[in-house]
């Protein structure tokens, strides 16, 4: 690199007593520096596994180790039958999943398969990111005739197939049943109405001595299913689909629970508004009641020794809808696209690999393979959320949109202004106002 | 580095000093020196300029675009000032994390800094086991911004919390206070005065180097011991009072950890713990928009070294060096 240095040049007569060891030792030092990133590098490359023959996909989803273990299982069935295909696997709980996922995509680097959801399928579907997989169906790679028509509907964003329904779940309303036939209380009823509904809790308040109801007003999919149920929506094409007079009147059903007892006190209410399982008021013993997603039961019921019950929202139960609990989607810029789509379809509708993922990721989406699963399955709570989503899905709506971008802000937004109104800060009104305003925001950027 | 005494020219980096007649040999041994000190700082280097400066600079570029993360680079469009625009005009959830980061900053750090003086003041003697009871006091700091620690500090001061059931003892009726909007920001500024260890063992030292012969002179003239405190201690102890100001009040305006974890990452109840940082982890990693947090970073960036210049101006005020002249 550098022209020889002769030692004696050196001024004042003063000799490195180990030149050539001392440069030999830097060139050494400099190869290494320079090599590092190099030998990452073909690392990297060995990563795609080309140089034998064998395909490697990546795939990535959050979940628990329950999910993990079968979701393993399930793959290794893939690999099984196309020795030439295996899996990296990346899992990792909820929270920071997001995050991590939107990372891995700024870095050009996401996984080829991935599960999402529908707060996101619509942000990651408008830039881009997801693969359409309309072209798959369409050859008849990508088998969906097995799928209810508004499941597989409710993952096309602006036109385009952009995740495909890994499962399906609807709102479920769980209560405490233990907690009811102790002190000779009714069970409540899917078909209640809203009042209805409030006034039981009410009851359920003064005999239990535990309050009846989570107040729901600052959890989207409980207003989703009461705006449906007044004509509205969350949203119409790229606007909101209610207005403050809406919320207001949301709101102040609410206000009128709190009012007269029939849920918890705010600080309460608060804890349960906590998307974690674990939190739901219902198991944590501080409510009679719990809004969730009736695929959750299973998970619910681990963490109480109360038998729990669950029906639908309350108002006309057409409101609801078969709603994909989550999706798998697709790269677009993945190098084994097509490789990838063809997991998804095993996923989907592989005999074996339903048995094997049974409902954890809400019921199979594969309308034959669902009825085998639930006639299969021994765990209770898990055949209890079926039996109540198959009723259900007899009175499904149609499905609403994909929640828009901006969605995950008007989640949050919707918190905010119900819980300023359910500590007191703010009058229904004003937090209705708030909403929409913040919402408009959200939604326009 | 530069104390060194030798005036070795073949050792040393910078060598102006030398004849010139020897420019031309030593230059090439200067590279080869000057490379391998590269060569060794390279580790170091690397790791500044990969993982602090470039990403520092890419996102102050960020700052005037529309970046949202899911977006290729090429397709970023370039916005001008508008992040900045929106955060001083239309973005009130801006304002009200300013003003959250604020009150507690001003409220936790002076209060954090006065427990550390009280506490080393108290243990700034030779008891027998004294050793034991620093340590002790420095316990919770060393836990710093552990989520472990956040998680029990939120089961302490929830409603059933281990707080409520001390204060039960005396008849008093708790309050849910990390649930109560009013009161989470409370308990978090708690958990940070609570941590006062790290400036506490910071004091001591500074307290250990007040010679004793001011004390002596000041019993002499008859000072009492509250004079002996505002007269002696206070101005031989305020450089590191200073240090620690400095320190604390960047660290209070970064806090980030405690509010994520009692809040779970929403800034809630009501975003009455929506710190700045965490404020800007949720728009740039929920929200995707990128572009905007980074905008955000640069103003909080701005705004945390404004306020160190304003210590550093302020404090050949109040900050007295004892080796004779104030600097």
């Amino acid at each position: 690199m550098h022209p020889a240095t002769h030692p004696t040049s050196a001024p004042d007569g003063r000799t490195y007593r180990t030149p050539l060891l001392r440069r030999r030792l830097l060139r050494g030092l400099l190869a290494a520096v320079v090599a590092l990133p190099l030998v990452g590098a073909a690392a990297a490359c060995g990563d795609d596994g080309a140089s034998d023959g064998k395909t490697k996909i990546s795939i990535f989803w959050w979940g628990g180790d329950a999910r993990a273990q079968l979701t393993a299982q399930a793959l290794e069935l893939y690999t099984k039958k196309n020795p030439d295909v295996t899996f990296e696997t990346t899992w990792q709980a909820n929270q920071g999943y997001f995050d991590k996922l939107a990372t891995l995509t700024a870095g050009g680097n996401p996984p080829d398969i991935f599960q999402i959801d529908d707060n996101f399928l619509a942000e990651y579907a408008a830039r881009n990111v997801t693969l359409d997989l309309k072209k798959y169906q369409d050859a008849g790679d990508l088998d969906t005739t097995k799928f209810p028509p508004s499941l597989l509907q409710y993952g096309v964003v602006d036109g385009k197939l952009a995740g495909l329904a890994a499962g399906e779940n609807t709102q479920g309303l769980v209560y405490n049943k233990t907690l009811l036939t102790k002190n000779g209380l009714p069970e409540p009823t899917t078909g209640m109405s809203w009042e209805e509904h409030i006034a039981w809790a009410e009851q359920v308040s003064k005999k239990a001595g535990v309050p009846g109801t989570q107040d729901p007003s600052a959890d989207y999919k409980a207003f989703w299913v009461w705006l449906r149920q007044q004509g509205k929506d969350l949203y119409a094409g790229s606007d909101l689909g209610f207005t403050v007079e809406d919320v207001t009147k949301w709101f102040e059903l609410w206000k009128g629970a709190r009012d007269s007892g029939a849920t918890p006190t705010p600080d309460v209410i608060h804890e349960g508004n906590a998307t974690d399982i674990t939190k739901q008021l219902v198991v944590t013993g501080k409510s009679a009641t719990s809004w969730v997603w009736v695929n959750q039961m299973p998970e619910l019921k681990k963490n109480t020794s109360d038998e729990l019950g669950v029906i639908a929202y309350p108002g006309d139960p057409s409101a609801q809808w078969a709603r994909a609990s989550m999706y798998w989607s697709v790269f677009r810029g993945s190098k084994n696209a097509d490789l990838a789509v063809d997991v998804i379809n095993f996923l989907a509708n592989d005999p074996e690999a339903v048995k094997l993922l049974g409902t954890d990721r809400g019921l199979p989406s594969n309308m034959d393979l669902r009825r085998v699963v639930s006639d299969d399955t021994t765990d209770p709570a898990m055949k209890q959320s079926i039996e109540v989503e198959n009723k259900l899905a007899e009175t499904f709506g149609e499905s609403p949109q994909v929640p828009i971008k901006g969605h995950s802000k008007v989640r949050a937004e919707l918190t905010k202004a119900a819980e300023n109104a359910q500590y007191g800060r703010a009058t229904p009104a004003e937090a209705a106002a708030q909403f929409v305003e913040a919402c408009k925001a959200a939604i326009a950027s | 580095m530069a104390l060194t005494t030798a005036p070795d020219p073949t050792r040393r980096g910078t060598g102006s000093v030398r004849p010139p007649a020897t420019r031309r040999g030593t230059g090439r041994i200067r590279h080869a020196e000057g490379l391998a000190g590269y060569v060794f700082l390279s580790p170091w280097l690397i790791g500044l300029m990969g993982i602090t400066a470039i990403p520092m600079l890419l996102s102050l570029y960020l700052s005037f675009t529309n970046y949202d993360i899911l977006t290729p680079w090429s397709e970023v469009e370039w916005v001008g000032l508008a992040n900045y625009e929106r955060m001083f005009t239309s973005d009130p959830s801006w304002w009200h994390s300013v003003r959250v980061t604020l009150s507690f900053a001003l409220i936790a750090v002076p209060l954090k800094l006065a427990a550390a003086l009280g506490v080393a003041l108290l243990l700034n003697r030779a008891w027998r086991g004294v050793g034991l009871l620093r340590g002790l006091f420095y316990l919770p700091s060393l836990l710093g911004g552990s989520v472990a620690l956040a998680i029990v500090w939120v089961n302490m001061f929830n409603r059933e919390g281990a707080f409520n059931s001390f204060l039960a003892l005396f008849g008093i009726e708790g309050k849910p206070w990390v649930n109560d909007p009013d009161w989470a920001l409370e308990t978090l500024m708690v958990l940070a005065i609570w941590q006062f260890g790290a400036p506490m063992v910071i004091f001591l030292a500074g307290l250990k180097q007040v010679p004793t012969e001011l004390y002596e002179a000041a019993s002499v003239d008859g000072a009492g011991k509250f004079r002996k405190f505002v007269n002696v201690t206070l101005p031989m102890l305020s450089p590191v009072i200073f240090f620690n100001l400095v320190l604390e009040t960047i660290n209070g305006f970064q806090g980030f950890t405690a509010a994520f974890v009692l809040s779970n990452g929403t800034g809630g109840p009501v975003d009455s713990t929506l710190m700045y940082t965490l404020n800007l982890y949720i728009t740039g990693f929920t929200d995707l928009e990128m572009g905007y947090a980074s905008a955000m970073a640069w103003v909080f960036l701005i705004a945390i070294a404004l306020i160190t210049v304003v210590f550093f101006s302020t404090g050949r005020f109040w900050v007295h060096y004892s080796d004779g002249e104030d600097r």
